[in-house]
């Protein structure tokens, strides 16, 4: 244990001195929470719709300084009521076109934004000159064209079309009460979670890959395991390596939800789905996580031993990538679908309980002792990975050149060799 | 006083045995040269010895126990050089100072000592990648010695040094047997085992083919054995005078740059040889009993000079 200290101490200062490390650790944090910090500085009420200086919150579609866009109109069968155009749509003002050649040369010239020919009662033409994704004038229109027709029904026919929205619309009152679980509101925070722990897993297990295989390139691994246990040197280079990776991703994550949770009403809530995570999520996150991240660790470090040049790492760690990607994407697709058999097997294996498990915590109908055996078999795994990577460690020492292939090791492990 | 005792190891790689029984001992306060040529199965035995390669069969005995490397302070200067080259110098040998179960204290102190008796103590804060490749060389040497081994095993130590720097590390390893450190050490620079050895084991192909205390394997080598040169014969000359007048006495078993080396035969004996001499024509110019040098002994052993 002592001489484990040791080297996780050693491992842990070239991470601490690093400046690059450090660096990009501070760099990171410092724009995470600036950029959450902006709506208390700039005006963002387009973006957010929460006005930043004057305070009032306003889902306006106006522009920042107030300009309304210009929208025109030509009415070829009388029922359009330009007061209920103006109450529509809010931030445009209506202007009636001469005729249809003007409406399209104002349109063409980009000094209207849009133009409507009413044709019929129940038929218009839409003119745009470049139609954007986020272009809603013609749903908007529709409805509006809805009650030119029915205020004219109602007027021809004696009808108070007050009377009769009224009954159509009647409001309806709801009250939630989630027994269990919201997966609604926990889809968007697990997706951004499991992408979290991806991340931590391929970025820092390739590190600890790297920092094992440079033992090997310059020649120190000698001078070390003749010094102490592989265990230990394998031990706490990981945890070193997982420390070290948990402390940066832990700093811009918790910089990016403190600073959203102090400007949480700046932004309108509008963010929630992603940075209000509740406690128990977080927990439960922390748990199989790191638990996960752990387990991958172990086995990079373990794959970085059977080489002995860095640029052959990536050779060694294909096999492991690959696994990684699949039950990354097994587990986005199974995010829909949390209570099914597929989530249910993949939750108790160690490859993939670190999100699934999670999961399903977060989302799903999970019993106590699922959660607790599926964290034993990770922990489990987690030492049997660790005792085996260091084994490798051991057996990769001194063999330099090609890159040793991992049924290879194996057998070479149960050769004793 | 401490013996440790290697008996009978035997190690294979796959189908291939490369060690076929090392037998050798050696003593605190002494010296052991283990040679042999490239590829003997000099590093191996002593990768076997420091628990890196572990052996097929036989037993390395510390004071007549098992000898377990992690249970004693050893100092073990591997063939494969390296330390963590973007780290400094005082950072690694602490390091390595306390996993060998120093407290940091003394392992900075150690550290520092060391340091200094090997003339780079100026470097001690710089990053090890920026040291001329003879000061890597002598950090490596320090960080070998800086947790006070009662054991030290250098492979090959003098590979890379100056003649200077050769000299420090001389002066070291007298030192470290004065204080009756246990030393092994292996080298294909016989001068330097000559100067340190009491004892050598010559290993060839897996095997131990000599193996003693030096003084009695060189006085064994040159038993029967005679130099001679002459001022009025050259060597060639004088070695066909041997052989056509005194093949009865001698025979002549080598030739060096100077003088003969000539064998008694039996029942002659080194006065009736200079009886002989004395009345021919020979004007000796050097005469005497011969001892060899390990060199001498090497290539007689394991095959031709390297």
């Amino acid at each position: 244990m002592r001489r484990f200290l040791i080297v996780l101490k050693y491992e842990l200062k070239e991470y601490f001195t690093n400046k690059v490390f450090m660096g990009l650790t501070a760099v990171l944090v410092i724009l995470g929470a600036a950029a959450l910090f902006l709506p208390r500085f700039v005006d963002m009420s387009d973006f957010t719709g929460v006005q930043s200086a004057a305070g009032g919150e306003e889902s306006g579609d106006e522009g920042a300084g107030g300009e309304k866009s210009l929208l025109l109109y030509v009415d070829q069968a009388g029922v359009v009521r330009a007061e209920t155009l103006d109450g529509m749509f809010p931030g445009a003002d209506w202007q009636e076109a001469a005729d249809v050649d003007s409406l399209r040369a104002a349109v063409e010239a980009q000094e209207a934004e849009a133009g409507f020919v009413v044709t019929g009662a129940a038929e218009y033409e839409y003119y745009v000159y470049n139609k954007a994704m986020t272009d809603t004038n013609t749903a908007v229109f529709d409805q509006a064209m809805k009650l030119f027709y029915r205020m004219d029904y109602c007027r021809t026919h004696g009808l108070d079309l007050e009377e009769i929205a009224s009954m159509y619309d009647v409001p309806v009152t709801v009250t939630e009460q989630i027994l269990n679980k919201d997966s609604g509101s926990n889809y968007w925070y697990c997706y951004v979670l499991v992408i979290v722990v991806f991340m931590l897993i391929v970025y820092y297990g390739q590190m600890i890959a790297v920092s094992v295989t440079n033992e090997k390139s310059n020649r120190a691994i000698e001078v070390l395991v003749t010094s102490t246990s592989s265990n230990s040197l394998l031990f706490g280079k990981v945890i070193a390596g997982a420390i070290g990776g948990v402390f940066q991703m832990g700093l811009i994550l918790g910089a990016i939800l403190l600073s959203y949770q102090v400007n949480r009403q700046q932004w309108g809530g509008m963010l929630d789905m992603f940075l209000h995570i509740p406690g128990d999520v977080l927990l439960s996150f922390a748990f199989f996580g790191l638990g996960g991240y752990l387990f991958y660790a172990f086995l990079y470090g373990a794959m970085g031993a059977l080489v002995s040049k860095t640029e052959d790492i990536s050779k060694s760690v294909s096999g492991l990538m690959v696994v990684i990607m699949v039950v990354y994407f097994f587990s986005l697709m199974q995010l829909m679908n949390v209570d099914g058999p597929v989530i249910k097997v993949l939750s108790f294996l160690p490859i993939s309980s670190y999100s699934t498990m999670f999961a399903r915590v977060a989302m799903g109908s999970v019993e106590a002792w699922e959660i607790v055996v599926s964290f034993l078999i990770l922990a489990v795994s987690i030492i049997g990975t660790g005792m085996l990577g260091a084994k490798l460690y051991r057996m990769g020492t001194l063999r330099y050149g090609n890159p040793i292939k991992i049924g290879t090791a194996l057998k070479s492990l149960r050769g004793n060799d | 006083m401490m013996k440790l005792e290697v008996k009978g190891i035997r190690k294979s790689f796959g189908d291939r045995e490369v060690l076929h029984g090392i037998d050798f001992h050696v003593e605190s306060g002494k010296a052991l040269g283990l040679l042999g040529r490239n590829g003997a199965g000099k590093t191996t035995t002593i990768r076997i010895l420091m628990d890196v390669f572990h052996a097929n069969s036989g037993e390395i005995l510390l004071d007549g126990k098992g000898f377990v490397p992690s249970k004693h302070r050893i100092g073990y200067l591997p063939e494969e050089r390296g330390l963590y080259p973007k780290r400094t110098v005082i950072d690694q040998m602490i390091y390595l100072a306390c996993l060998r179960g120093m407290n940091p204290r003394e392992a900075k102190a150690s550290a520092k000592k060391w340091l200094a008796r090997l003339e780079v103590d100026e470097y001690e804060t710089r990053k090890l990648e920026t040291l001329s490749k003879g000061n890597q060389q002598k950090v490596q040497l320090a960080a070998t010695l800086v947790s006070n081994p009662e054991i030290v095993i250098l492979d090959e130590p003098f590979s890379g040094l100056d003649p200077v720097n050769s000299q420090i590390l001389k002066d070291v390893v007298n030192e470290l047997i004065k204080d009756d450190i246990l030393v092994i050490f292996s080298s294909h620079q016989m001068s330097y085992v000559e100067e340190f050895c009491d004892d050598i084991a010559v290993i060839n192909q897996g095997q131990v083919v000599l193996v003693g205390k030096l003084k009695e394997i060189k006085r064994e080598y040159g038993r029967n054995r005679l130099m001679l040169s002459a001022e009025n014969y050259a060597l060639e000359e004088l070695a066909r005078k041997v052989e056509r007048e005194w093949a009865d006495l001698i025979s002549v078993s080598d030739r060096k740059k100077e003088f003969l080396i000539l064998e008694l035969k039996e029942g002659a004996d080194r006065r009736k040889v200079m009886a002989a001499l004395a009345r021919s024509d020979v004007d000796v110019e050097r005469f005497g009993g011969y001892e060899p040098s390990l060199n001498d002994i090497f290539v007689e052993k394991v095959g031709e000079e390297e």
